[in-house]
């Protein structure tokens, strides 16, 4: 384990900020690609060919799955980076999500407040803060709850964190749906749901529902601040102190990581990130909705993870645009293709998790280390490999 | 090398199936055609009832020979539910409401089945670039998506100001007092109301207990829409036991039985007895579902439904418009069309087809001609719901109130009566 370290640290600096830099590259150009298709180019298009886009690729599951990656990043903090197993992250998304209806959105109706709100609210009542304050806002806020979960969990290791954190997915989305009537209070309006919510405000303009390229440069932005944070974190101190903990957390206390702050850092950006993804995604829906926040949201997440590569943050995107993709269009589009063309009438989108099951049994039997692993991952798993190939998944 | 290579030729793969789809697809299209959707969840328990309104109406296009005035008019199906959810779900309906925007020819929706996800429709059809575009529901009983009933409503759901959406079934208020009514009818004294704590739920339950308070019956559930159960629980004995000490004549039960319903029938019947002994009444959540009706704990159970139930409809007019077109059903499909609203599915499509053949072709010209002017009317020859269907241009209710409470008896949904409105 020692050699393998040093001789990954030694061949891979270098090679990797380089990597790193392509990777950004690309993702700035197939952003500003995507961005000039949808501004410019769809709407010119013919009928035919607008109709195939909207099919196969229509700009709100472009949006959509931009929330997913949002989402996915910070959870790869916590389990690919610190290695602390998540099981819950859909709490975050949703406590986010409920900062959205809170803060903007005439919900609480017994109060005024508006703090750069865009201009059509200014007449009605509720808390309406500008949706630029309420991404820092929800991001704290999740920081805080991620914190809270964090810290009864540090004396917890793998399956019984993975289980308290199950926990916590379970409680909070049960408490937004119970939340009707806390002591004659309403918090989170029950399975109603909070809708809708204020439009983005943007210099000289306010968003509306249709104005998809303004939203995809917003996410893009928030995704790459997102994964900004994690490169930078991840090469810095803390960073390698995740790492350290991932790999051996007792050798890592040992060499003098603390244990406590390092894994709570963990717990706060990656919650600070799902907070964002929240927010972005109650302005996606334009509304936000206590049904959602399901177990399965908290697993298809830790797919993307697992799929796109654990630690890296690029794999991760990748995984996470799949993922989503297949979710929301490509299986029931894929589904009226087959169908239409062979006049049955199977329901694909019901064999979603068969497909999600089988493809992630299939990748920890061939691929371990996810879609674009890495190489630190990655090396670790093929030394098991070559040292004896009866031990599989250590780590 | 060998990367770039990979890459090279994984984007000739994707340029080459794009090819494909865009050679493929090209032919179908004709510039005259409008389109008009189904917007209903597909997947879940409601599957069976929404399965058999897209079959409804796309027989019935059929008949019109897919003719609306001078248009012709094709059907696109969309399912707003997805399997993860088993239900309808918030983030599909609301990349629906962008697909109907986006699909050119399309001109109005029929749908949806859940007032809830209406509510994430109805805003965003109602800021189409070019005019707000129109959708007609079969199945939204919900009060606030048209009139005043929350705080805010029904003015949230459209932001322009301008009205694009209606519906032909009539709504929770008054199906809750028809309920009510018809409870103090059948001599029931004293009665508890539980809720699924959705939206369509707490709504007709809200109307159940105002209008039982004011018929005189003694309410025992506490709060404006009784007490909510939770979809998720196993296990809802304890409900029930505490239910059992106030000794209540009848328990209405307000909500979806997708949600829960079945294990909340099953306790009912186990610690309550059967629906003699205490009776039960649920609204049209229960309605359409073969499994519900199917439960031996069901039996003897009564529903409402927001409309004539199909059976009334043959009933009142053997020989109209909705019963031919029931045969017809039949004799296409060699079943019944399941629940009642595949038939009010059909209303709705009249609807918008007659508002189409009344416009210039556009999304605007339909929606003007609903809310406007005189608004559309089908007379009863045509109708098949067997009677005249009036749109409120105010309001997009239906003018109609009718209310028919049915029981359930050896598996079968049976029509008791109509039940008018007082």
């Amino acid at each position: 384990m020692m050699m393998l370290k040093r001789k990954s640290k030694d061949s891979k600096t270098p090679k990797q900020s380089a990597s790193h830099k392509k990777w950004t590259i690309g993702f700035l150009i197939a952003a500003a690609c995507i961005w000039t298709f949808y501004t410019y180019i769809m709407f010119r298009l013919p009928d035919s060919l607008q109709t195939i886009f909207q099919t196969w690729l229509p700009p709100t599951t472009v949006n959509e799955a931009m929330v997913w990656v949002i989402c996915a990043i910070g959870l790869n903090i916590v389990v690919g980076y610190a290695g602390l197993l998540d099981l819950g992250f859909v709490a975050f998304w949703a406590i986010g999500g409920y900062s959205a209806g809170w803060f903007m959105s005439a919900f609480f109706r017994q109060v005024n407040v508006h703090i750069f709100a865009p201009h059509q609210t200014l007449k009605t009542p509720g808390i309406h803060v500008t949706f630029w304050a309420v991404l820092f806002i929800g991001g704290i806020i999740c920081a805080i709850f991620g914190m809270i979960i964090g810290a009864p969990t540090l004396r917890l290791k793998s399956d019984y964190l993975a289980l308290v954190t199950m926990g916590f997915g379970e409680i909070i989305p049960q408490v937004f749906t119970n939340g009707e009537n806390l002591g004659g209070f309403n918090l989170s309006n029950g399975t109603k749901g909070i809708s809708p919510v204020d439009n983005i405000g943007v210099p000289g303009k306010v968003l509306g529902p249709f104005d998809f390229s303004w939203k995809f440069a917003i996410f893009v932005l928030l995704t790459a601040v997102m994964v900004f944070v994690s490169l930078r974190l991840r090469k810095g101190r803390l960073g390698r102190a995740w790492l350290a903990i991932r790999e051996d957390e007792l050798a890592a206390s040992m060499m003098g990581v603390p244990l406590m702050s390092t894994k709570l850092a963990a717990y706060a950006v990656g919650a600070f990130s799902g907070g964002v993804g929240g927010v972005a995604f109650a302005t996606h829906v334009n509304g936000v909705f206590a049904d959602r926040f399901n177990f399965s949201i908290s697993i298809i997440l830790l797919a993307m993870v697992v799929l796109g590569g654990m630690g890296n943050v690029w794999g991760v995107m990748v995984g996470a645009l799949l993922v989503a993709w297949i979710n929301s269009t490509g299986l029931p589009a894929f589904g009226d293709l087959v169908n239409n063309t062979f006049k049955t009438s199977i329901n694909f989108p019901s064999y979603n998790f068969l497909l999600f099951g089988g493809v992630l049994i299939l990748m920890m039997l061939y691929k371990r280390e996810g879609m674009i692993p890495e190489s630190r991952l990655k090396a670790i798993m093929h030394e098991a490999d070559d040292t004896s190939a009866n031990i599989g998944g250590t780590h | 090398m060998k990367k770039s290579f990979r890459a090279v030729s994984i984007v000739a793969a994707v340029a080459m199936i794009t090819t494909g789809l865009v050679a493929t697809s090209a032919v179908t299209n004709a510039a005259t055609v409008l389109t008009i959707s189904t917007d209903l969840p597909l997947q879940g328990s409601s599957f069976d009832s929404n399965d058999s309104t897209n079959k409804a109406i796309a027989l019935y296009l059929k008949q019109v020979g897919y003719k609306a005035g001078k248009y012709t008019v094709k059907l696109k199906i969309y399912d707003d539910a997805t399997a993860a959810k088993g239900g309808w779900d918030d983030a599909k309906c609301a990349a629906n409401a962008q697909a109907h925007v986006a699909n050119k020819t399309e001109v109005a929706v029929m749908g949806t089945y859940n007032s809830g996800c209406a509510k994430i429709i109805v805003p965003i059809l109602n800021q189409a670039p070019g005019g707000a575009m129109t959708m007609i529901s079969d199945a939204n009983t919900n009060p606030g998506l048209t009139k005043s009933w929350n705080p805010g409503e029904p003015d949230v759901y459209y932001p322009t100001g301008v009205r694009n959406y209606a519906r032909v079934c009539t709504t929770d208020d008054v199906q809750g007092a028809a309920a009510a009514q018809f409870a103090k009818s059948i001599g029931i004294k004293s009665v508890y109301v539980l809720n699924d704590t959705q939206t369509y739920g707490q709504g007709v339950a809200q109307a159940f207990t105002t209008e039982a308070k004011k018929q005189g019956l003694n309410v025992l559930s506490s709060g404006a829409y009784g007490e909510g159960w939770d979809a998720k629980q196993t296990d809802f004995t304890a409900l029930f036991t505490k239910i059992k000490a106030l000794n209540p004549d009848m328990l209405y039960i307000g909500g979806i039985f997708d949600n829960g319903g079945a294990q909340l029938v099953k306790d009912k019947f186990k610690v309550l007895g059967n629906n003699t002994a205490v009776k039960m009444m649920a609204p049209d959540g229960f309605t359409g579902y073969p499994d519900f009706n199917s439960m031996p704990e069901a039996d003897g159970a009564y529903l409402s439904f927001a409309g004539l139930s199909t059976e009334l409809l043959l009933k009142n007019a053997p020989t109209g418009a909705g019963a031919k077109f029931v045969k017809a059903y039949k004799a296409t499909y060699k079943k019944d069309p399941i629940g009642s609203y595949p038939i009010y599915g059909v209303a709705a499509v009249q609807v918008i087809l007659a508002a189409i053949a009344k416009s210039n072709g556009t999304r605007k010209g339909v929606t003007n001609a609903i809310f406007s002017g005189s608004g559309i009317t089908i007379p009863a020859a045509q109708s098949v719901l067997g009677k005249a269907l009036t749109i409120s241009t105010l309001s997009g209710d239906t003018l109609a109130k009718d209310v028919t409470i049915e029981i359930v008896k050896g598996g079968q949904e049976t029509t008791l009566k109509a039940q008018t409105v007082k």
